[in-house]
């Protein structure tokens, strides 16, 4: 008799989580919920699931139980547990502060999104004043870790002030007791070795910009000498050459740079990477062009589609796993913070891809003469003659009013997936996030309308890509070493 | 309501059944489309009458008709989601402004 109670509970049918969600990729369909867990079923067997027809019996009993997919075999405490780390972002405020030291560039860049200013054109400098009021109003953050991204235009067209802001910066975390990290973006054109000393022994981690071999890099990135792809390149083995060194007194960070993929990049995906590869870069950050700015006025030259970059995308991945299979050590940057979260069911702190959006509360941009936006890309729009992402000024307004002004409210408001329609039943709500500001820019309200929306078409087209390689024990291997603290 | 409007732009008119989308929805989507479009609204009996006026017309109805059932599904959601969609909400500005959710 006992035998056939316990016979006849193990049969017992159970449902599917109400809150899990899916999306049906090829013949199969991807099953995600809240906590981050993922599986993958077979379109009988998610019949079955969703029909409440599932039995302890089947062989995908035990895997859908522990993640969270069974109704009646819910660890709630550890559910919670992993909700609660994968968005541990909720309980900090801003990390990121970026400062624009200058508007001038000497640089005349295709799609350029800081929309910069001319090299003679000194009013848009930040002085020093305003730079050091910057970082107070950055060392107001909760957030026990802050750092500070200097950059424009070129921030080296305003040297003195960005020595005299790292100094300050250095100086006041001496007595915050924050952790603080420094960054720099730059196309180096006028960096110096006084320079690059300067920067090394303060540790600012170097970034530039490099859009694949000379003859792409020079198309993209205009400059006055002719010499953009010749002046990076030289200062990237020179900052790696310096990494290797390594001296007692201070870290040196390998240096880092930053693909845009414009229209003309998309062909040349090979070449791309073989370009990051050959001047030792692990990581390329394959970002999608974003109509915002100046590169909206030009997005019939240089602009494409979701399609197109997902396509892009699929061969730059799949070329990287080939080459890693061979021994080579290169990443991609956005699959590395996705996988981040599928993987490790951790925040990755990237910004653009969490809910709500970081937009004030996970970053602020500070704009030449001390106005505060939501984010760089609320700082453009602002440039092109519209400040609705301006949240304040650093010598006018407090931090606190900062945080609570309506423009922060409602960019909190409008990136939360749970009042997005589309959004809320998407497989991928566990791993992304949409952008007030570019619902605004391209779909006239910071809500969007997400099912027409171009970047969630790109979002999902990576995910699919990634969930898809997922599938492939060799290709995991790889991707999970990617993300292998 | 008047049937035209005093532009010179092709227009569309669109009728929407209260019972589906609620005057909220069509007034919100009449606000993001305040840009593009010339959008005129008059209440009817369990309708609402909307006269569109844009260079191609057809077009711009047909857009906003997707912004409307946009706003509709978002006010929905809100009825059903409100709470958990409050709490992150909450708890993200709190602790942005440095006091404990």
């Amino acid at each position: 008799m006992a035998q056939k109670t316990a016979a006849k509970k193990s049969k017992k049918m159970t449902s599917v989580l109400p809150q899990a969600l899916w999306r049906k990729i090829g013949s199969n369909y991807l099953l995600t919920n809240d906590s981050g867990h993922h599986a993958w079923l077979k379109e009988k067997d998610f019949a079955l699931v969703t029909a409440g027809g599932m039995t302890e019996l089947h062989p995908l009993f035990a895997e859908l139980a522990v993640k969270g997919f069974i109704r009646n075999r819910l660890d709630f405490n550890d559910l919670a547990a992993k909700w609660k780390k994968k968005n541990a972002y909720l309980n900090y405020g801003p990390g990121l502060h970026i400062l624009v030291m200058t508007l001038r560039c000497n640089h005349k860049c295709l799609y350029c999104q800081s929309s910069a200013a001319g090299v003679g054109d000194k009013k848009t400098d930040m002085n020093l004043a305003t730079a050091r009021k910057s970082v107070d109003f950055a060392f107001n953050s909760p957030n026990p870790g802050i750092t500070i991204e200097f950059q424009g235009g070129e921030p080296l067209l305003n040297w003195e002030v960005l020595k005299g802001a790292v100094e300050y910066a250095r100086k006041r975390s001496g007595t915050a007791g924050k952790e603080l990290k420094l960054a720099l973006v730059s196309n180096f054109s006028l960096m110096t070795e006084e320079k690059a000393d300067f920067l090394l022994k303060n540790e600012v981690s170097l970034c530039t910009s490099l859009d694949g071999p000379k003859n792409l890099h020079d198309k993209n990135r205009i400059c006055s000498s002719g010499n953009s792809h010749s002046d990076t390149v030289k200062w990237i083995k020179y900052f790696q050459k310096r990494c290797k060194k390594q001296v007692p007194e201070y870290r040196v960070f390998k240096p880092s740079a930053l693909l845009t993929v414009s229209k003309y990049s998309l062909p040349r995906h090979k070449e791309i990477i073989d370009e990051y590869v050959r001047l030792g870069l692990e990581d390329i950050f394959v970002r999608p062009l974003a109509p915002i700015g100046y590169a909206r006025k030009l997005w019939g030259t240089i602009g494409y589609d979701a399609a197109d970059f997902a396509k892009f995308y699929l061969k730059s991945l799949d070329y990287m796993l080939k080459l890693n299979r061979r021994g080579v050590v290169i990443r991609e940057k956005m699959a590395t913070m996705m996988l981040d979260k599928i993987v490790n069911l951790q925040d990755p702190g990237y910004l653009d891809a969490r809910c709500p959006c970081g937009a004030a509360i996970g970053q602020i941009a500070y704009n030449h003469n001390g106005d505060l936006y939501t984010c760089d890309e609320g700082r453009m729009v602002g440039w092109e003659g519209d400040d609705i992402f301006r949240i304040g000024n650093v010598f006018k307004d407090s931090y606190k009013k900062v945080m609570t002004d309506p423009v922060t409210k409602v960019c909190v408001v409008s990136s939360n997936l749970e009042a997005q329609p589309a959004c809320a039943r998407c497989a991928y709500k566990p791993y992304c996030g949409v952008c007030p500001v570019y619902n605004y820019e391209v779909q006239g309200s910071l809500w969007g309308n997400i099912p027409s929306n171009d970047r969630c078409g790109l979002f999902k087209g990576i995910l699919d890509t990634l969930f898809t390689l997922l599938k492939s024990p060799g290709n995991a291997e790889i991707l999970n070493k990617w993300v292998t603290k | 309501m008047g049937d035209k409007m005093k532009t010179s732009l092709p227009e569309k008119k669109l009728i929407l059944d209260n019972g589906i989308y609620c005057p909220e929805a069509v007034k919100l989507a009449a606000f993001v489309f305040s840009g593009r479009a010339a959008v005129k609204i008059k209440p009817g009996k369990g309708v609402s009458q909307v006269l569109i006026g844009a260079r191609s017309a057809d077009l711009t109805a047909a857009e906003f008709m997707n912004e409307v059932l946009n706003q509709q599904c978002r006010i929905d959601l809100a009825k059903k989601n409100s709470k958990i969609a409050g709490i992150i909400v909450t708890k993200a500005l709190l602790s942005a402004a440095g006091k404990k959710g």
